[in-house]
């Protein structure tokens, strides 16, 4: 269990997060989204304990990371995105540092190390990024942490080690485990992450779990949107990237609510919106529309009637 | 009873592991200084048929110089890990308190390294004697470090260990030059006040200090005016003798340890 009550951090002058409560709870592995600089690394930083809240208070399952005891780091673990690894074989890193985690797994650590063909003879800083990275990961899975904070875990991964990497994330989920992921790849874990949770501003912007996902949003590729409750959409060479809301809870299907809507529009009669263009919400039109709809999403959510759309580009026109 | 020792605020498991980490961190950088040393005295038997360091010359055995700056530099740069962009993250995270991060690097360059260099030295010593013999030289001596003198080295040595480890805590890059920097700052400014405040005594008592002289640990503290008595002169050096060896490592190590204790890891970037 993770709790944040009213925590301010900052570098420098501007403050990063100016309280912010969070709560996140065991069984889960929470995606944690945001643009650049919006704190998701120094979000995870503060829960591990390598950073200091100016006010405010953060607890992981009871303690608090600032304190940096002993218990607390040993049930904690952290990969960065660009893991540093000492200039020594794995079975020195193990007689050296996996010691200090009494609950660290070590045939957990061997499967995994295998699973990622991470060999055991080359000093470990001589490993390239994606190496260093499995076995950063593959040393997270199998500490025995409570608490699994991954920064771009996927970063750098080949694709038949990203199949593993979420293998292997899914079967350190467990009741008493809470497993943060950063990532800007929604795409390589959009099947793993739920919830998810965009930071905008300092701020949690919206908090978004894969139930409520699948029953109010949908992704679309249309050719128009006239006639559909769009929450946000992007203009690709084909027509548009939609995210539209789903009437929830009655039945309606998602391919049927967007073809009859476009299809149903007069402009749009023969507009071609094949069922197969509509899937569940994609997580990168989520989260922009996140930062650019919010009220928009927070509406669809909530199972609120939308508001025409006008794309951002129309909105510049009439400015 | 592993469990039972991470709730501890200090265990001296953790401390022991963090000090075998620091040691074995260490065994290269220590092994090319001894070896560099070896080098220049197989190279002296070749010449001379003397292994110079374990020659009688005036001033301090070079064995102990050789200690005292191997050890130095290494405290210099002890907590060095800490500040690192990438391994600073890791080292914070590690499992163990800052205390005991801190007391690891204390007790290896406290006790550990000069320790473990004195036996070593003692070790190639008698080794370079035995070459010398061999080579046709005296090979009478051979370096054992059993005496005040060394006790002494130590204790100056250790005070300035504690000094360049608070340094090193502090201060991210360069971290030896800036602490010497401040520490002659500050003995300057030190020495400067207490010249002020001794020209301002004997001011008070129709004289003026001409002299202030540090010989064999005493403060001898001569004055146009007359001189300081042996009460007073005794009470000063015990004075200074205790703002050394007590009230400065006390305070580096309080300063070292606040400081590994506060450090985080903040990305520069942002």
């Amino acid at each position: 269990m993770i709790e944040i009550r009213s925590l301010t951090f900052g570098y420098g002058r501007s403050p990063l997060f100016d309280s912010l409560d969070l709560r996140l709870e065991g069984g889960r592995a929470y995606g944690l989204l945001g643009l650049n600089g919006a704190g998701k690394t120094s979000l995870l930083k503060l829960l591990a304990g390598a950073l200091i809240p100016l006010s405010g208070k953060a607890e992981v399952f009871g303690r608090v990371p600032a304190k940096r005891e002993a218990a607390h780091l040993a049930d904690v673990a952290f990969v960065p995105e660009d893991p540093w690894l000492p200039s020594i074989p794995p079975s020195a890193w193990l007689a050296r540092y996996a010691i200090f985690r009494p609950a660290f797994d070590r045939e957990r650590f061997d499967e995994l190390r295998r699973e990622f063909v991470i060999g055991e003879q080359k000093a470990l800083s001589k490993l390239s990024y994606g190496q260093r990275k499995k076995f950063a990961l593959a040393a997270a899975l199998a500490s025995g942490a409570r608490t699994i904070l991954l920064d771009e875990p996927t970063n750098g991964l080949d694709i038949p080690s990203k199949m593993q990497f979420r293998k292997a994330l899914v079967s350190a989920l467990s009741e008493d485990r809470v497993i943060v992921v950063s990532t800007h790849q929604v795409r390589d874990l959009e099947s793993l992450i739920d919830p998810i949770l965009i930071l905008d501003k300092g701020r949690l912007a919206i908090e978004l779990d894969a139930e409520e996902l699948s029953t109010t949003l949908a992704s679309a590729h249309v050719s128009s949107l006239e006639g559909m409750q769009v929450v946000y959409a992007e203009r690709d060479a084909l027509g548009w990237s939609a995210l539209v809301a789903r009437r929830g809870g009655d039945g309606f299907s998602p391919a049927a609510a967007v073809s009859s809507a476009a299809v149903s529009s007069a402009a749009v009669s023969s507009a071609a919106v094949s069922s197969a263009a509509v899937s569940s919400a994609d997580l990168e039109l989520v989260f922009n529309a996140a930062l650019a709809e919010p009220s928009r999403l927070a509406a669809a959510v909530a199972g609120g009637e939308l508001a025409p759309y006008v794309p951002a580009a129309d909105m510049e026109g009439k400015e | 009873m592993e469990a039972q020792s991470l709730d501890r605020r200090f265990s001296l498991v953790r401390v022991a592991r963090l000090l075998r980490n620091r040691v074995l961190d260490e065994a290269s950088t220590i092994g090319i200084g001894a070896a560099i040393v070896l080098a220049c005295n197989l190279l002296s038997l070749l010449v001379s048929h003397r292994a110079f360091y374990n020659s009688q010359g005036i001033g301090p055995s070079p064995w102990i110089v050789t200690i005292v700056l191997g050890g130095l530099l290494l405290a210099g740069g002890s907590l060095k890990a800490m500040h690192d962009g990438k391994s600073g993250t890791e080292w914070l995270l590690l499992p163990a308190t800052p205390l005991e991060k801190y007391a690891a690097a204390l007790a290896d360059s406290i006790l550990f390294f000069p320790l473990a260099a004195a036996i070593g030295a003692i070790a190639m010593s008698a080794l370079l004697a035995l070459l010398e013999r061999a080579a046709g030289g005296p090979g009478d001596r051979v370096w054992a470090p059993f005496d005040a003198r060394a006790l002494v080295a130590w204790a100056d040595y250790a005070v300035a260990a504690l000094v360049l480890l608070a340094g090193s805590a502090a201060f991210r890059k360069a971290a030896l030059l800036k602490t010497a920097a401040i520490f002659v700052a500050f003995g300057i400014a030190f020495l400067g006040l207490s010249a002020l405040g001794l020209l301002a005594f004997f001011g008070k008592h129709g004289g003026s200090a001409s002299q202030l002289r540090f010989f064999s640990g005493w403060l001898h503290i001569e004055g146009a005016g007359g001189n300081l008595s042996e009460r007073a002169q005794k009470a000063l050096a015990v004075g200074f003798k205790i703002a050394r060896y007590a009230i400065l490592p006390i305070f580096a190590i309080l300063f070292g340890a606040a400081r590994v204790a506060e450090k985080e890891a903040r990305d520069e970037v942002q």
